[in-house]
């Protein structure tokens, strides 16, 4: 009786013993697999303030009135050129001022081909 | 085990003796285990828990220092990472090599310097380049070269540059705030900033600030304008939300680059809408109409004998535009008649006045977040003259900030809003104001200042269809100890839209010189007014006011019209 109860300790202390390095394993490997994960997240997250503060100094008003002052005949807005949505009817103009279709002109395409 | 039961069974006596030995020496071996067996189910299932919230703690043992940005979240101050290089000079193979490798990967490093570092004697450690973007840590680190590695370090930038730089601030090396909202974030704002943290993660919410970045520029670009074109010394301006307190722009000529990596900058760059305290002159009028009209002391249709200058003491206070006739009230306004001003602060009486003054603010210290404010500077005793003179702004000097807030609160139905750089909504506002005068006292106000700009000192600032409203200033500044002709402060305190005032604008030019130009003029209504012209025509569609049009302004309107036609051709 006590043998054969001896030889089930001896199997379970096996089984359980490969159990828990199985389990030791798989832990380890999870928790490496968190560790990069969060490793990963914090590099992204870096990158994206890094792009972020780049965006902001390459989009900062100074650098975008040069840029629009050599590139566009553009004016700041006027009062008078504001119109109500009722009086829009009125105030088209009897020739249209910019006919990019007609000409086949496309000036800020251009640009942008010209940056690619 | 069995046979050993078996004997002792047989012997008698010497088996009981040895059976306890036995059942001893079984306790120990069980205590034992489960001694083992304790420590193993803490090791397991206790200690990894401990670990992780150990390394949590790491992260979490200082609250992240927040991003700053505008109301729109346009990043004005950001941490980046960044990795510094160095070299071990001693395990470098071959120096000359390394150098022509790093020189060619970091242009920017000067070769020659970078040699004589590493051939240096005895030396284990040598700074290659600080603060390098990733990218040239990466060319550096795939170089391969041995004894060459770096460290990473976090550095504060401030991507805007110099706009701004007066409210953002800026840290030291340590990123400890030493200015500006950086120095709030740390001190005054400790709470403001914790709250911004989120204790779940290692990431705090930015600090939203009220500056609009788009209205901050076009200050910045025409008050810098006006500064080199009237060649003054300095110049500044703020744009203040009525409703809410929030301070949309604030500017300050000359400014500086909180980038710079010293950071040693003059008395001339400080804030001078917070840490200067000016004489702000005839500007202050509007206070003392608003606390005659409130304590019933004017109407509209009152007199002031303007003839005459008043005589008090030994003192002479007289107009600069003199009319040498009797003024009515809006007239002593549009005009800017000291002599009807002072008049009018008399006729209230020294005590009103004073308490008047406490009321809104002008004898106390105005905090915000900004740190760097001023104390006002006012007269030692408060005598007939003093109030005299205070009435048209002179002989006490306030914050500019200060100014702008106290008429803002007057236009504001007499509701006087903390002024703030934290970015506010109106019901948050609501709870803070102030009742300092009557509404009815600030309808007439908004009368007088829409006046002004019609026909009085204002209008060069007076946009077609904004219905702009204001005061102008031009105080003669202490040059040793007396006032000066030369030295001028002139400044513009004005509203816009005037029918339901949505923002306050400030414009002060510190000695503007006069110009040909100007008729040789160097008053605020040639120089300050113009500017805020400038201004409102650009920043006013951007703050999403809607331009309207009387009979009278499309008359105007035509005539410009035909007027530029004729030019262009």
């Amino acid at each position: 009786m006590l043998k054969i109860v001896n030889a089930f300790l001896v199997v379970a202390v096996l089984v359980s013993g490969y159990a828990l390095y199985e389990l030791e394993h798989a832990t380890r490997g999870e928790e490496r697999a968190i560790a990069s994960g969060k490793r990963k997240i914090d590099e992204t997250r870096e990158a994206i303030k890094l792009l972020k503060a780049e965006w902001s100094s390459l989009t900062r008003p100074e650098r975008i009135q040069k840029l629009a002052a050599q590139h566009l005949q553009l004016e700041p807005t006027r009062a008078q050129q504001f119109v109500n949505l009722e009086d829009l009817r009125t105030k088209v103009p009897e020739t249209v001022p910019v006919k990019l279709e007609e000409d086949g002109k496309d000036p800020i395409g251009d640009i942008l081909k010209k940056m690619q | 085990m069995l046979r050993q039961t078996k004997i002792t069974a047989l012997d008698g006596p010497p088996r009981l003796a040895g059976q306890n030995r036995i059942r001893l020496l079984g306790l120990c071996f069980a205590l034992g285990f489960a001694a083992i067996g304790g420590q193993l189910v803490r090791i397991n299932v206790m200690k990894p828990a401990d670990d992780l919230n150990a390394e949590l703690a790491k992260h979490q043992d200082r609250i992240p220092r927040p991003d700053i940005v505008d109301r729109f979240g346009n990043v004005l101050a950001t941490d980046i990472a960044v990795a510094s290089l160095y070299a071990d000079p001693r395990k470098i193979p071959d120096v000359d090599e390394a150098v022509e490798m790093l020189s060619a990967a970091l242009p920017d490093v000067d070769a020659a310097d970078l040699r004589r570092k590493l051939l240096k004697p005895r030396s284990a450690f040598a700074w290659i380049k600080r603060q390098v973007s990733p990218e040239e840590r990466d060319a550096v680190y795939n170089l391969g070269i041995p004894g060459v590695a770096y460290v990473n370090e976090r550095k504060r930038v401030y991507p805007q540059g110099r706009l701004a730089a007066h409210t953002v601030g800026y840290v030291d090396m340590d990123t400890k705030g030493i200015a500006g909202i950086e120095k709030y974030l740390d001190n005054a704002g400790a709470i403001y900033t914790a709250s911004l943290a989120d204790p779940q993660k290692q990431v705090a919410a930015p600090a939203e600030l009220s500056l609009d970045l788009r209205v901050q520029h076009v200050m910045t670009d025409e008050i810098g304008k006006a500064i080199e074109k009237f060649k003054a010394i300095g110049g500044g301006g703020i744009i203040l939300n009525i409703e809410t307190g929030e301070i949309v722009s604030l500017v300050s000529l000359p400014d500086y680059n909180p980038n710079a990596e010293e950071k040693v900058f003059t008395r001339d760059q400080q804030n001078r809408m917070l840490s200067g305290v000016y004489e702000l002159g005839s500007v202050i009028k509007a206070v003392t109409f608003a606390m005659a009209f409130d304590y019933g002391t004017i109407n509209m249709n009152s007199k002031f004998d303007a003839r005459y200058p008043l005589v008090i003491g030994n003192a002479r206070i007289n107009d600069f535009h003199a009319q040498r006739r009797v003024l009515t009230v809006p007239e002593v306004f549009t005009n800017s008649s000291n002599i009807g001003t002072a008049k009018m602060a008399l006729e209230t009486g020294l005590e009103r006045h004073q308490e008047f003054l406490r009321k809104v603010g002008l004898l106390d210290k105005l905090e915000t977040e900004v740190p760097e404010t001023a104390r006002p500077l006012l007269p030692k005793r408060w005598s007939r003259i003093v109030s005299a003179t205070a009435a048209f702004g002179h002989g006490f000097a306030v914050q500019p900030l200060q100014g702008l807030s106290v008429v803002a609160g007057i236009l504001n139905h007499g509701k006087l809003i903390p002024p703030t750089f934290i970015k506010r909504s109106k019901e948050e506002a609501e709870v803070l104001a102030q009742q300092i005068v009557k509404p009815s006292t600030s309808e007439k106000m908004r009368t007088l200042f829409r006046l002004n700009a019609t026909e009085g000192s204002a209008s060069k600032a007076d946009v077609i269809g904004y219905r702009v409203g204001g005061k102008t200033g031009t105080a003669e500044k202490v040059v040793r100890g007396r006032y000066s002709k030369d030295h001028r402060l002139s400044s513009f305190i004005g509203a816009f839209p005037m029918d339901k005032p949505q923002y306050a604008i400030l414009v002060m030019l510190d000695e503007p010189k006069a110009l040909a130009e100007t008729y040789g003029f160097a008053t605020a209504g040639w120089n300050a007014v113009p500017t805020a012209g400038k201004i409102i025509e650009r920043i006013a569609p951007m703050l999403g006011e809607e331009p309207q049009f009387t009979e009278a302004d499309l008359e105007k309107l035509a005539k410009l019209e035909k007027l530029e036609k004729q030019k262009k051709p």
